[in-house]
């Protein structure tokens, strides 16, 4: 019961402040795809990077919850893929729809609706879509770390790096049309 | 000049935002959305087909809607319902860049809402994850799965935002 009531009041947490960045205004969200709106990646970016940090302080205080989920090179870049066209097309993601619906945006209730509706075709197909786009090409839950020879410090910089030079690019390439 | 903006500083609300996500790894576990759609249908389906949900592999994974994944989803909409009321600006049903792109039918944009977002789940569930609960958590975690679905989903929606919208310039907040 504890558990429900930490998700509910964290989910509001999120929803908030996703609604005060504009994350749930789809107009703002498809000038950011159209690098007319640097805000909105620069804030995703940037708080996976004070995320991981803080992650790895929680990882060595040992309460940390993680569950790494696996890469499959065909299923995980064919959803990616996917997903940016569906993204691209709405303005929504998935967790955007609910604030936004809590928002009181009709268009974001229909994206729910399609949400609902794409969830149980894919679960139906589950049985033989896993096996088939999943499962040949699937590395396992691989992180950097690994990748750096066990070393959570060198993986968390090398995300500081990538994700900082993101956020700098975004800052040089996306034009700032001022304050909307 | 430029008029100040009703949005949050992007450098603070990443604060924010990393400070609950943060909060959520310390004490239930990777934060997610994608989930809390399956969490949903399996209470609505589960009711009238119990079987059918019970013996469904994707399904059996995702706890229902008496779940904190579930209550996460459902707080999203309460914390976007307190934000949206609490707001200076109304919201549009049909978005500006999109009404000047293909006019004001409703019909025509909640049919792209309902396709675009049958599309971004079918695809999250095929990767286990979606913006937050694997490019976000992925991420947070350093996985590879996450960093992989990030570069394709924002390449992937840049470009399909150009073809859409066909480049069309757009200057913020002339309303």
């Amino acid at each position: 019961m504890t558990d429900i009531f930490l998700g509910l009041f964290s989910g509001m947490a999120f929803g908030f402040v996703i609604q005060r960045t504009g994350a749930t205004d789809p107009d703002k969200m498809a000038r950011a795809h159209l690098m007319i709106e640097p805000d909105i990646p620069r804030f995703m970016l940037m708080a996976v990077i004070l995320s991981a940090a803080g992650l790895v302080g929680l990882t060595l205080a040992g309460t940390a919850h993680t569950t790494v989920l696996p890469v499959s090179i065909l299923a995980t870049g064919l959803a990616g893929i996917l997903f940016g066209v569906g993204w691209g097309l709405c303005g929504y993601c998935p967790g955007t729809t609910w604030a936004a619906v809590g928002e009181g945006r009709m268009d974001a209730v229909f994206a729910l609706a399609g949400g609902l509706a794409g969830t149980a075709l894919f679960a139906h197909f589950h049985p033989v879509l896993i096996p088939l786009l999943y499962s040949p090409t699937n590395l396992g839950p691989v992180t950097l770390t690994d990748l750096l020879g066990g070393n959570p410090v060198a993986g968390l910089g090398l995300i500081i790096a990538l994700f900082g030079g993101a956020i700098w690019g975004i800052g040089r390439l996306w034009e700032d049309p001022g304050h909307d | 000049m430029k008029p100040k903006s009703p949005y949050w500083n992007w450098l603070a609300a990443a604060f924010a935002l990393a400070g609950i996500i943060i909060f959520v790894f310390s004490t239930l576990g990777p934060p997610a959305s994608s989930s809390g759609f399956v969490s949903t249908l399996k209470g609505v389906l589960g009711a009238w087909l119990p079987r059918y949900t019970e013996n469904n592999p994707h399904y059996a994974a995702i706890p229902g809607p008496g779940s904190w994944l579930f209550a996460f989803v459902l707080g999203m909409a309460a914390g976007g319902f307190v934000g949206g009321r609490t707001w200076n600006r109304p919201v549009k049903d049909v978005p500006e860049i999109w009404q000047s792109r293909f006019g004001s039918s409703r019909i025509k944009r909640y049919a792209a809402a309902f396709a675009g977002g049958f599309i971004i789940l079918f695809a999250s569930r095929l990767a286990g994850g979606c913006t937050l609960g694997l490019f976000i958590s992925g991420s947070t975690q350093l996985a590879l799965s996450g960093l992989y679905f990030g570069v394709l989903i924002f390449f992937f929606a840049m470009v399909t935002a150009r073809l859409i919208y066909q480049r069309q310039p757009h200057k913020g907040g002339k309303q």
